[in-house]
C-alpha cells in the first residue's frame, strides 16, 4: 500500500464550549504525512476537541481544519471517510456483537468486502476470539480495542487516536504500538496523550497550552 | 476506501437493517408503543361506546388515537441513540442525510406495525361501518408518511435537548395539525361515500413538502 | 428616546382620534373599536413570524449569532402580540356572536400560530449552548415554515366544512369608511413601528447578555 500524501493544517482555529469555557484557542499547525504526531497538553487543554474537529464531527466556532489528500481538499462532510477516529466517547451497540458492530460500520461505509474488513480489523487488535460476544459483555479494555478496530476498518489515511492506551493491559498496548507502526508508513497518525510511552511513538509533537476547560482562570 | 455521498442507498439500507435488528433484539420500543396504542384505544372506545353512525366522531377518534400512538413511539428512534451514546459511531460511518433517511424508513415501518394492530381493533371496538378499503388505506398511508417525516426530523432535534419526552408531542403538534385535519376529513369522506381526492392531495403534497424541507435540513442536525 | 416618545404619541393620537371621531361600522356597531387593536396585533404576529423565519434561514447560512438573536426576539415579541390578538379576537367574538371561541377560520389560524410560537420557544428553552440552540431552533423554524401555509389557508377551511359554524362571520367583509380606514392604517403603521422598536431593543439585550457572560 503506497503512502498517501496527507496533510492536516489549521490557522486561527478556535472552539468555545458555552460562553466561558474554551476548547482550543487560536490554534495554528501544519503536519504532513506519513508519520506520527503526538498531541500533548494538560487535561482540558483541547486535545479531544481538536481530534473531533479534524474528524469533522465537531464544527469549530471559528476557523477550520484543512485536510488534504494528494493535494485535494477533503470537505468537512466527507472527512469521516478519510479519517479513523478512536476516542473514549465512542460507544457501540451493546445488543450486537463486536463483529456485528464492525460489519455494520463497514457496510455503511460502503466497503466492498465488509465481512473481510471487519474480521481483519478484529485480528489486528487481538479481538478475533471475542468477536462473537455481545459488546455488553466486553470489559473496558476490550471496548477500547474495539474502538481501535473501528478506526482501522476503512483503511483511512489519517488515524486519530485519543488516549489509545487507556484501559489496556501490556498485550493491548503492544497491539496499539503495532498498529501505529504499520499505519505510520501509510499515512498520518495523531495521538492525543500524556502517556510518555505513547508520546515516544511519535517523531513530532504539538503541545496545546490554550486556556482549556480545565483552567478556571 | 469508502464511498462518499455517491452511493447513499447501501448506507441507508444498512442503517434500516440495523434499526430493525436492534429493535428485534431489545424489543422494548415496539412493546411499549403497542401497549400504549392499545391502552389509549381502549380508553377512547370504551368512553365513546359503539358509534355505528357517527362518522364524524369515528374519524376524529381514530386519528387522535393514531396521533397519540405515533407521538409516544416515534421519538424512540433517536432518543435511543442518544441514551446509548452511539450517535458518534453513526456519524463517523454515514452522512447525516443517510442516517436520517434510515431512521425515517424505520419509523415508517414501525408506524405501519402499530397501525396494523390499532386500526382493525378500532374498527371492531367502535362497531364502525364498513370501510372503503382503497380510499381508507390511501388516506392512512399518506398521513403516515407525513407523520413519519415530521417525527424523524423533530425526533432528531429533540434528542439533543434536555426535556425530551414532554417536549416531543408539543413541538410536533403544529407540524402535524394539517395531517390531522386532512386525515379526519378524508377518513370521514370515505365513510360518507364522498371522494377523498382533495384530502389525499393535501396529505400527499404536505408529506412531500415536509420531506423535501427535511432533506435540506438534515445536514444541520449534528455538528457537535 | 425620540423613537419611544414618537411611537407613543402616534399610537395615542391615532387611538384617541379613532375612538372619538371615526364613525362606527354598521354591522359591527360598538365593537368596531376592536379592529383598531385586534387586526394590527394580528398583522404584527404574522410579520414577526416571517421575520423570525427569515433570520432562522440566515443563521443556517451565515452562522452569525446575530441572526439567531433576531429570530428569538421576533418569536418572543410575536408571541406577545399573538396572545393580544387572540384574546382581543375572542372578546370581540363574545360580544358579536355570543361565544368566546367558535373555531371559525380566522380564530383557528391565529391559534395555530400561537401553538407554533409556543413550540418554538419551548424548544429553545430546552437546549443548552448558544450555537446548538440557534442551529436546532432554526431547523425547526424552517420545517414549521412548510406547515404555515396549510395551517393558515387550508386547514381552517377543512375545519369549517367539518364543523360549519352556525354564526355567520362578517368581520372580513368590512366596507371601510375613509375615516375608519385612515385610523386603521395609522394604527397599523403605529403597531409596526412599535414592534420594530421592541425588536431592536430585545436584540440589543441579547447581545449584551452574551458579552457580559464571556
Amino acid at each position: 500500500m503506497s503512502a498517501a500524501a496527507v496533510s492536516v493544517s489549521a490557522s486561527g482555529l478556535t472552539h468555545r464550549y458555552g460562553r466561558r469555557a474554551t476548547g482550543v484557542e487560536e490554534l495554528e499547525f501544519s503536519f504532513e504525512g506519513p508519520g506520527v504526531v503526538a498531541v500533548t497538553g494538560a487535561n482540558g487543554s483541547g486535545k479531544s476537541t481538536l481530534l473531533r474537529i479534524v474528524a469533522g464531527v465537531l464544527r469549530a466556532s471559528q476557523g477550520d481544519v484543512r485536510l488534504q489528500i494528494q493535494g485535494r481538499d477533503v470537505p468537512r462532510g466527507l472527512r469521516r471517510t478519510r479519517v479513523g477516529l478512536a476516542t473514549p466517547e465512542l460507544a457501540f451497540y451493546e445488543e450486537f456483537t463486536g463483529r456485528e458492530n464492525l460489519e455494520f460500520a463497514a457496510q455503511t461505509h460502503g466497503l466492498d468486502a465488509p465481512r473481510a474488513a471487519a474480521a481483519n480489523a478484529l485480528s489486528r487488535v487481538g479481538l478475533e476470539s471475542r468477536g462473537g460476544d455481545r459488546v455488553a459483555a466486553y470489559s473496558s479494555g476490550m471496548k477500547q480495542r474495539l474502538r481501535l478496530a473501528f478506526a482501522l476498518l476503512h483503511s483511512p489515511p489519517v488515524l486519530l487516536l485519543d488516549e489509545p492506551g487507556s484501559h489496556l493491559d501490556d498485550e493491548g498496548r503492544a497491539a496499539v504500538r503495532e498498529v501505529v507502526r504499520a499505519e505510520r508508513a501509510r499515512g498520518l497518525v495523531l495521538i492525543a496523550t500524556n502517556d510518555p510511552q505513547e508520546v515516544q511513538l511519535a517523531e513530532r509533537s504539538l503541545e496545546l497550552v490554550a486556556r482549556g476547560l480545565g483552567d478556571p482562570a | 476506501m469508502p464511498n462518499g455521498a455517491s452511493s447513499s442507498w447501501p448506507a441507508v439500507w444498512a442503517i434500516l437493517r440495523k434499526e430493525c435488528r436492534s429493535e428485534w433484539r431489545t424489543r422494548y420500543g415496539l412493546n411499549a408503543a403497542l401497549l400504549f396504542a392499545v391502552t389509549s384505544l381502549t380508553a377512547v372506545t370504551f368512553a365513546a361506546g359503539p358509534l355505528p353512525d357517527r362518522t364524524d366522531l369515528l374519524s376524529a377518534l381514530l386519528w387522535i388515537t393514531l396521533l397519540f400512538a405515533a407521538l409516544s413511539s416515534m421519538s424512540h428512534a433517536f432518543v435511543r441513540e442518544t441514551e446509548s451514546r452511539t450517535l458518534l459511531m453513526l456519524r463517523l460511518v454515514a452522512s447525516p442525510t443517510q442516517i436520517a433517511l434510515g431512521k425515517l424508513l424505520f419509523n415508517l415501518l414501525f408506524l405501519g406495525v402499530v397501525l396494523a394492530v390499532t386500526v382493525p381493533l378500532f374498527l371492531l371496538l367502535t362497531a364502525a361501518p364498513p370501510v372503503r378499503w382503497g380510499p381508507f388505506a390511501l388516506v392512512l398511508g399518506l398521513g403516515s408518511v407525513a407523520l413519519a417525516a415530521s417525527s424523524t426530523l423533530v425526533g432528531a432535534v429533540i434528542a439533543q435537548s434536555r426535556s425530551r419526552g414532554a417536549l416531543f408531542a408539543g413541538v410536533s403538534l403544529p407540524l402535524l395539525l394539517p395531517v390531522l385535519a386532512a386525515g379526519v376529513s378524508g377518513t370521514r369522506a370515505q365513510w360518507d361515500g364522498l371522494p377523498v381526492g382533495a384530502d389525499a392531495r393535501l396529505l400527499g403534497a404536505y408529506a412531500v413538502a415536509l420531506f423535501g424541507a427535511s432533506l435540506l435540513l438534515y445536514d444541520h442536525l449534528w455538528e457537535d | 428616546m425620540i423613537w419611544r416618545w414618537g411611537i407613543f404619541l402616534w399610537i395615542a393620537a391615532t387611538m384617541t382620534a379613532s375612538l372619538l371621531w371615526a364613525p362606527l361600522v354598521p354591522v359591527l356597531g360598538e365593537t368596531t373599536r376592536v379592529l383598531y387593536f385586534h387586526i394590527p396585533a394580528a398583522w404584527v404576529t404574522v410579520l414577526a413570524l416571517g421575520w423570525s423565519m427569515i433570520h432562522s434561514a440566515l443563521y443556517l447560512w451565515k452562522r452569525d449569532l446575530h441572526h439567531d438573536d433576531h429570530a428569538a426576539a421576533a418569536a418572543e415579541l410575536g408571541l406577545v402580540f399573538c396572545i393580544a390578538a387572540t384574546v382581543s379576537g375572542s372578546l370581540w367574538a363574545k360580544s358579536m356572536w355570543g361565544s368566546y371561541w367558535n373555531w371559525d377560520p380566522r380564530e383557528t389560524s391565529i391559534f395555530f400560530i400561537l401553538l407554533l410560537y409556543g413550540a418554538y420557544l419551548a424548544l429553545r428553552g430546552s437546549i443548552e449552548g448558544d450555537e446548538r440552540r440557534a442551529r436546532l431552533s432554526a431547523v425547526y423554524s424552517i420545517a414549521a415554515f412548510v406547515a404555515v401555509p396549510p395551517l393558515i389557508f387550508v386547514v381552517p377551511r377543512i375545519y369549517a366544512t367539518l364543523h360549519p359554524d352556525p354564526i355567520i362571520n362578517a368581520s372580513g367583509k368590512v366596507d371601510m369608511n375613509p375615516a375608519i380606514r385612515t385610523g386603521f392604517l395609522c394604527m397599523l403603521v403605529g403597531f409596526t413601528f412599535l414592534y420594530a422598536w421592541l425588536q431592536v431593543l430585545r436584540v440589543r439585550v441579547s447581545r449584551l447578555e452574551r458579552r457580559l457572560a464571556i
